[in-house]
């Protein structure tokens, strides 16, 4: 059996390796990989050849319901953009707080904290305030690397932070461990971790502007934008958000797309100009699609896996290692999981791992809450780099992705840190998880 | 069916055709092309409440 | 017509095609029916709804099966297919249904109660669509289901689900989870409607042992166990024993703990008289790490990863080259329940439940358990029930 699902293996390994020869995107590496792995599965049965179909496209179900959650949280931070809101806020912080500038910073670490938050994905954090953020940073006198590196590393926290944390969700779900209690051991370190990363990467002015400089080269904000138009949709979202936690029972169970949507309604109609609904969502559907398509074709592979035996070699041999030396492959395994699945590795090694290290006597919650926040380093790692990627691109930053990954290693390695010392010190920190319930 | 329920189906039609529209307005990336369809195929699926 | 269109003409029907495939085979799993066979100890089936009408016409509605003595006594409930992906709880409840007869008290079986989840597939994990159990007619073919119900029954997810009435925060995916939705409430999401119609059923028929019938992965602490409550502990102790001396098998015995909300052997002995259990066989097909998920291996449990892992010590069940087959697990859980009525009958006469023809452990590893099915193209029309 070894044998052949090395054999399966290997022939995804190349399958990936000559679509990347041949200059094909992540996604289509990734489908490559998962087609040529079912093939030769079928081979041995494993699937059954006329069960390939099915198997990959009910894998490709896996994230469904996070996919819309993408594409309704997205289409509603973009009419947000388009109606000059997210401009608005970042002029009102260099503004108000540009003498303050550790506070302006604070705040900019907010304002790219909050969507990917409540979405779970950085991408959304990246996509929709990114490009404003980065401009308020440069004009805070951070470079544009160090500007690129802040986007990155804090997009990635607000994916692991609370509530909304898609790693710990998949683990939580497949390990039958509920979802409750990550809102302190997640967002404690969150937070802290990013401010680390703000003092680290922005505490140094490389440039001065006079503040006259900096209002004359922001974006213009639009006639009639006001603040009561910035806090309605977001008051619409959170007030769905809080009244289906606080009413639960009377409220039917509405969903985050649902929230979304509404909130976009609203946002839509207090936009202080006109905004076309339909290209607006066709531009964010096609700027989203290689996103969306990385969850598919993930939960394809992650299915496809599975039913061949790889996913189970890989959780064996991650599961058979000695627990110290686990500790320190963690610190690896856990980000290249990230890199090469997506999503994917939180359930092709997480769940597992959960399993054995909670057996151990471990605190499977807090151990949850370390290694997502490690999870999300694996967004800037090849080959699928999506986070990185879209931080690249928003962010305007031309020189080697190398470069780039180079800038964020202070605030990797405390993360690093962070999540591998939760784990280790899981059962102690547990208080953390009965505070939060 | 739940009037939420409903609205969920509308949704998912929604983001289907507004892959479909991009799939026909591509007129070059043919990686992209895959992409649509990658993506629509469980959300067609969904609509037709097959899976 | 430009090569990009026929570029695109040829993509969609690649797609089409496959997805064409895969949706026959989607629809035909969700469709397909496996037929119950009502034994002669069968007095009555009704509908789940009789207990909550608002579950009427839903696809969440099931089969409730009375098994009725001529004697007086207590009553025990038999729920199976909670999770539909542990199918031992279902094979077992067969078993039950085609060859128990009662002499004294009531038997009620629920062979299939999260009917939606029977017809829904758990993407990801690479489940086969069927199996099939050797029977001496042939081979009967059984829908593998998933842990939840399916999302075209209940649609949306909360982000987080709030347990009622506790107000615990479970999964999202808990809400299709109907060993986390107990007690329910007639007018909530399907799932507690599910089992709040269960609840009513336990009340209403003054059910005195409500047995939930699980599966558990064999690297999963709760495996190979019974989980009982305060009140059905003294039970659930005694049937251990007694089945490890008179049987030679060993389960252990977990208490239910206080504050996990929303599973049988928590909120069944909470809202009602009864004494719940929940009965967990180890079924190495839900392990992570094994090799690939075939029939066989949800048949045989055998697998040389878990091996591996056994040797290491990592696993909770004891485990050889033997693994962990089918006709194991059913017969386990046979004896374990007829352990549990023996047990009733001996703490309160006057509620006994006395149970004929069950096969217990050492019958079922003899015969295997196809053995003890029937063949409904032979029997009468007018007992067979199509699930």
């Amino acid at each position: 059996m070894y044998l052949h699902i090395g054999v399966i293996l290997l022939v995804m390994a190349a399958a990936y390796t000559a679509a990347n020869r041949l200059k094909l995107s992540v996604e289509l590496r990734m489908l490559s990989a998962t087609l040529a792995g079912g093939i030769t599965g079928a081979f041995f049965h494993t699937p059954p050849l006329m069960q390939l179909g099915r198997h990959m496209i009910e894998g490709s179900f896996t994230y469904l319901d996070v996919m819309l959650v993408f594409v309704t949280a997205t289409i509603f931070i973009e009419i947000m953009a388009t109606s000059g809101s997210v401009n608005f806020v970042v002029r009102g912080i260099v503004t108000t707080f540009f003498r303050v500038r550790m506070l302006a910073l604070f705040l900019l670490m907010f304002v790219i904290l909050i969507p990917g938050a409540l979405t779970g994905a950085g991408s959304v954090s990246v996509l929709t305030v990114g490009a404003p953020c980065a401009l308020a940073l440069g004009y805070l006198g951070v470079s544009r690397g160090r500007s690129a590196a802040i986007l990155f590393i804090i997009a990635g926290l607000s994916a692991a932070a609370p509530p909304v944390n898609i790693w710990a969700m998949i683990v939580s779900a497949g390990t039958a461990i509920p979802y409750v209690g990550f809102e302190l051991p997640l967002g404690i370190p969150v937070l802290l971790l990013g401010t680390f990363t703000m003092l680290t990467l922005g505490w140094r002015q490389e440039q001065r502007l006079s503040l006259e400089q900096v209002l004359a080269e922001m974006p213009p904000v639009p006639e009639g934008m006001a603040w009561w138009r910035v806090a309605l949709p977001f008051g619409v979202f959170f007030g769905l958000v809080v009244i289906g936690r606080v009413l639960p029972f009377t409220i039917p169970i509405m969903g985050l797309p649902l929230q979304f949507v509404l909130s976009a309604a609203v946002a839509l109609a207090v936009s202080p100009g006109p905004i076309n609904i339909l290209t607006l969502s066709r531009d964010t559907v096609k700027k989203l699609t290689p996103l969306l398509a990385t969850m598919a074709v993930v939960g394809a592979m992650q299915q496809v896996m599975t039913v061949t035996g790889v996913k189970g070699l890989i959780s064996f041999a991650v599961i058979s290692v000695p627990l110290i030396m686990l500790y320190a492959l963690l610190v690896f395994i856990i980000p290249a999981s990230e890199g090469v699945l997506t999503y994917g590795g939180a359930a092709i090694i997480g769940i597992p791992l959960v399993w054995f290290l909670d057996s151990r006597g471990l605190h499977a919650t807090v151990v949850i809450a370390g290694l997502s926040l490690l999870w999300p380093l694996g967004d800037g790692l090849p080959p699928t780099a999506l986070i990185g990627r879209l931080t690249m691109m928003v962010t305007e930053y031309r020189e080697s992705y190398i470069s780039f990954l180079k800038k964020t290693w202070i605030p990797w390695l405390a993360i690093t840190l962070v999540g591998i010392l939760m784990v280790i010190f899981s059962a102690k920190l547990a208080f953390l998880v009965e505070w939060s319930m | 069916m739940t009037v939420i329920m409903i609205v969920y189906y509308l949704i998912t039609a929604f983001t289907a055709a507004m892959l479909i529209w991009n799939f026909i307005r591509e007129k070059s990336d043919r990686q992209k092309m895959v992409l649509y369809l990658i993506v629509l195929t469980p959300l067609l699926l969904r609509i037709l409440r097959i899976r | 017509m430009t090569r990009t269109a026929i570029y695109k003409m040829s993509l969609a029907a690649i797609f089409g095609l496959v997805s064409g495939i895969a949706g026959y085979q989607f629809y035909e799993h969700r469709h397909y029916q496996a037929p119950i066979i009502a034994g002669p100890g069968v007095t009555r089936v009704v509908k789940l709804h009789e207990y909550c009408p608002s579950l009427k016409g839903t696809p969440a509605d099931t089969d409730v099966f009375f098994l009725e003595g001529a004697g007086d006594g207590g009553t025990v409930l038999l729920v199976a297919n909670t999770h539909s992906n542990e199918p031992a709880a279902r094979l077992t409840a067969e078993i039950f249904l085609e060859n128990c007869t009662i002499q004294k008290g009531r038997l009620i079986v629920i062979p299939q109660f999260n009917n939606s989840g029977s017809r829904n597939t758990k993407p990801g994990d690479g489940y086969p669509l069927y199996f099939e159990i050797p029977t001496a007619w042939g081979k009967k073919k059984f829908r593998m289901g998933n842990r939840n119900a399916s999302p075209l029954d209940s649609w949306p997810d909360p982000d987080v689900y709030i347990h009622y009435p506790d107000r615990s925060l479970l999964s999202y995916l808990d809400v299709r989870n109907t060993n986390r939705t107990w007690p329910g409430r007639p007018d909530g999401p399907l799932m507690e409607r599910v089992c709040f119609a269960a609840m009513e059923l336990i009340r209403n028929e003054q059910v005195d042992v409500a047995i939930d019938i699980h599966g558990a992965e064999t690297m999963f602490p709760v495996t190979n166990c019974i989980v009982a409550p305060e009140k059905s502990s003294r039970i659930a102790t005694m049937v251990q024993l007694m089945t490890q001396a008179m049987e030679g098998f060993t389960v252990n015995v977990y208490p239910s703990p206080q504050n996990f909300r929303g599973l049988s052997h928590r909120e069944i002995g909470d809202y009602s008289n009864a004494m719940p259990f929940l009965l967990e066989a180890p079924i190495p097909f839900l392990d992570q790490p094994t090799g690939p998920k075939t029939e066989e291996l949800l048949l045989t449990g055998r697998d040389p990863l878990l091996l591996s892992l056994a040797r290491q010590g990592k696993l909770f069940v004891p485990y050889d080259e033997y693994g962990w087959p089918m006709k194991n697990r059913v017969g386990q859980h046979c004896s374990v329940i007829l352990e549990i009525m023996n047990q009733l009958s001996q703490a309160s006469p006057e509620r006994a439940v006395v149970a004929e023809n069950v096969p217990r452990y050492k019958d079922v590893l003899e015969h295997d358990v196809g053995y003890y099915y029937h063949n409904p193209a032979t029997a009468d029309p007018a007992r067979v029930y199509p699930n």
